[in-house]
């Protein structure tokens, strides 16, 4: 397998607000090195403060770090040139009130230098896929948080940029935007597109994210692909046996840290994967059937939770 | 191209600031209302129409040019409407232009609609509508284009409020350089006087721009005043736009 193809790196990212009188606060980058490949979905995690706006903003031209660089293609940030391989969607994103989403998305089309032809096709296709057409001449002013969501969606990929980058795509969404959101992220993968996200919903980071990085005090934590971050650590064992002899049972449960017995099953919980095995082989081995065998891993809500805790506790 | 679609997002923006609305009544008012000064003035109606209507177009329209142009760049960061277009690959001096002329078309709009609709009162009244007329109009919107230079670097820089108390006391200061130069000789020995001579220099002298009074009294301007005088501002206001740009350019939003 070839080398991948860097889309986003960070180098060294340093970037600290100034107070009242010009003091300098605390630091919300200490050194932020990032690599994001092309054609994955990158979800950042971190929590409020913890600086994943801070660099969102400066991958699209809207700050600039104190010290250190980044590069979107080989492109340096910020330029034009890089932000035109990008198409940004900010958290709570706000456009003009008085525009149509028709209007909003010429308005930015010209911004990016399309022509007449260009804009009207952009149009016929991200008004298809985000389902604008029905609101195309309805103000701005009267939208939802969907409503919104979508059409800054839509300007994000107005041009047909390589690179998405989006800042809480799913804050404040009900479970069905929610999924609508998750659903557009994944087809953008499979356009070929890199997509580097922000998000608090870790339950939707951890469906469809390839790799999540953790920035913890404005450098980051930990980094991984998703599988091996969460695979590692099994939470418990699930064993559901049917027709096993009540001194099997008995036999059994004296490792699990939890039984359950039901007319047609019994159910074990063990915390340790080679006690979960050692009871599927006794349950096979006395005639009984394996109706379930299933590790519980840890979840990337907890595995935040964890690390987070750790960090804080300083261990 | 960008500019102009900013310029044009601006104008189409700025014609729904209630503000404007205000400010053109007002405007309106004291024009129609100059008849009132013209009865009392003796024989000198017209006169005291036309200086009173070319000084409420001035000074509305540097009312507009301050309160919708302090607000204008701080505006779009306060409604976080500016993070998805400096997103784009535009330049940030392109924004700025974009603003500027979108105010700018904006006055202009003004600025010919309480221009015209004085000239038609004037008319109507017996009044000279001729072309120093409109020679006076035309400086007062050069004058204008500068304040509104003024008032979008204040944007870029500084919160409206503020904003608008400097370009106001510019205003002011602005159409009183006399003083600027006669001040410092009072205080001698101190860092007011430097200041103040400083002053005298850094701010632009409106006065220049002000022919409308030689106009209703008749006086004849010469054309090459005119050209001076739109020359100076336009000399000014490409510093002011200058600086704007220069202050936007590295501007964490």
């Amino acid at each position: 397998m070839g080398a991948k193809t860097i889309a986003i790196e960070t180098c060294e990212l340093h970037k600290v607000y100034r107070k009242h009188l010009g003091r300098k606060g605390k630091p919300t980058l200490a050194g932020l090195n990032l690599q994001i490949f092309e054609n994955e979905i990158y979800g950042f995690l971190g929590k409020n403060g913890a600086g994943k706006t801070t660099t969102i903003k400066m991958l699209c031209g809207l700050m600039k770090p104190d010290s250190g660089s980044a590069r979107i293609l080989g492109q340096k940030v910020p330029s034009r040139d890089a932000r035109k391989l990008v198409g940004y969607l900010p958290e709570n994103p706000y456009f003009y009130e008085y525009l149509t989403p028709k209007e909003t998305l010429t308005f930015y089309g010209r911004l990016r230098g399309l022509s007449a032809k260009e804009r009207a096709r952009e149009w016929d296709r991200l008004s298809l896929d985000l389902d604008l057409r029905d609101i195309a001449d309805q103000r701005v002013r009267g939208f939802s948080k969907g409503m919104r969501q979508r059409l800054g969606f839509a300007v994000a990929l107005v041009g047909n940029p390589p690179i998405v980058i989006l800042d809480e795509p799913m804050s404040g969404l009900d479970p069905m935007g929610r999924r609508r959101i998750r659903d557009l992220i994944v087809r953008l993968r499979d356009e070929k597109k890199t997509v580097f996200f922000s998000s608090h919903v870790l339950s939707d980071v951890e469906l469809i994210s390839d790799r999540v990085g953790m920035l913890v005090n404005g450098r980051l934590h930990r980094q991984g692909v998703m599988d091996d971050l969460l695979a590692t650590r099994v939470q418990l064992v699930e064993v559901v046996a049917r027709g096993l002899e009540p001194h099997v049972a008995q036999e059994i449960a004296r490792t699990a840290f939890r039984t359950r017995h039901s007319e047609e099953s019994d159910h074990f919980s063990f915390s340790d994967m080679d006690q979960a095995n050692a009871a599927a082989a006794e349950v096979l081995a006395h005639g009984a059937r394996l109706i379930e065998f299933s590790p519980v891993r840890e979840s990337l809500e907890d595995y935040f939770v964890r690390e987070q805790v750790q960090v804080e506790v300083g261990v | 191209m960008r500019t102009l679609t900013v310029a044009l997002n601006t104008y189409r923006e700025a014609v729904r600031d209630k503000i404007l609305y205000v400010l053109l009544f007002f405007a309106g008012a004291t024009i129609l209302a100059s008849k009132a000064l013209g009865y009392i003035s003796m024989g000198q109606d017209v006169k005291i129409i036309a200086d009173i209507s070319l000084a409420a177009i001035s000074i509305f329209g540097a009312l507009i040019a301050i309160f919708v142009g302090t607000n204008l760049v701080y505006k779009e960061i306060d409604k976080r409407t500016i993070y998805t277009i400096l997103s784009q690959p535009m330049w940030r001096y392109e924004f700025v232009l974009g603003k500027y002329l979108g105010l700018a078309m904006l006055i202009g709009t003004t600025t010919g609609l309480m221009g015209f609709g004085a000239a038609a009162y004037l008319w109507i009244l017996g009044g000279a509508v001729n072309a120093a007329y409109f020679e006076a109009l035309f400086l007062i919107y050069c004058k204008l284009l500068l304040v509104t230079g003024l008032s979008v670097l204040m944007s870029t820089i500084t919160s409206p409020i503020l904003g608008a108390i400097i370009v106001l006391t510019a205003y002011f200061l602005g159409h009183a350089t006399g003083i600027l130069l006669e001040l410092p000789g009072h205080f001698d020995g101190t860092l007011s006087k430097q200041a103040l001579e400083a002053a005298y220099y850094v701010v632009p002298n409106l006065g220049n721009f002000d022919i409308w009074r030689e106009y209703a009294n008749g006086v004849a301007v010469p054309h090459s005043y005119v050209a001076w005088a739109a020359a100076y501002g336009a000399i000014y206001t490409v510093m002011l736009l200058f600086f704007a740009a220069v202050a936007f350019q590295d501007k964490d939003v």
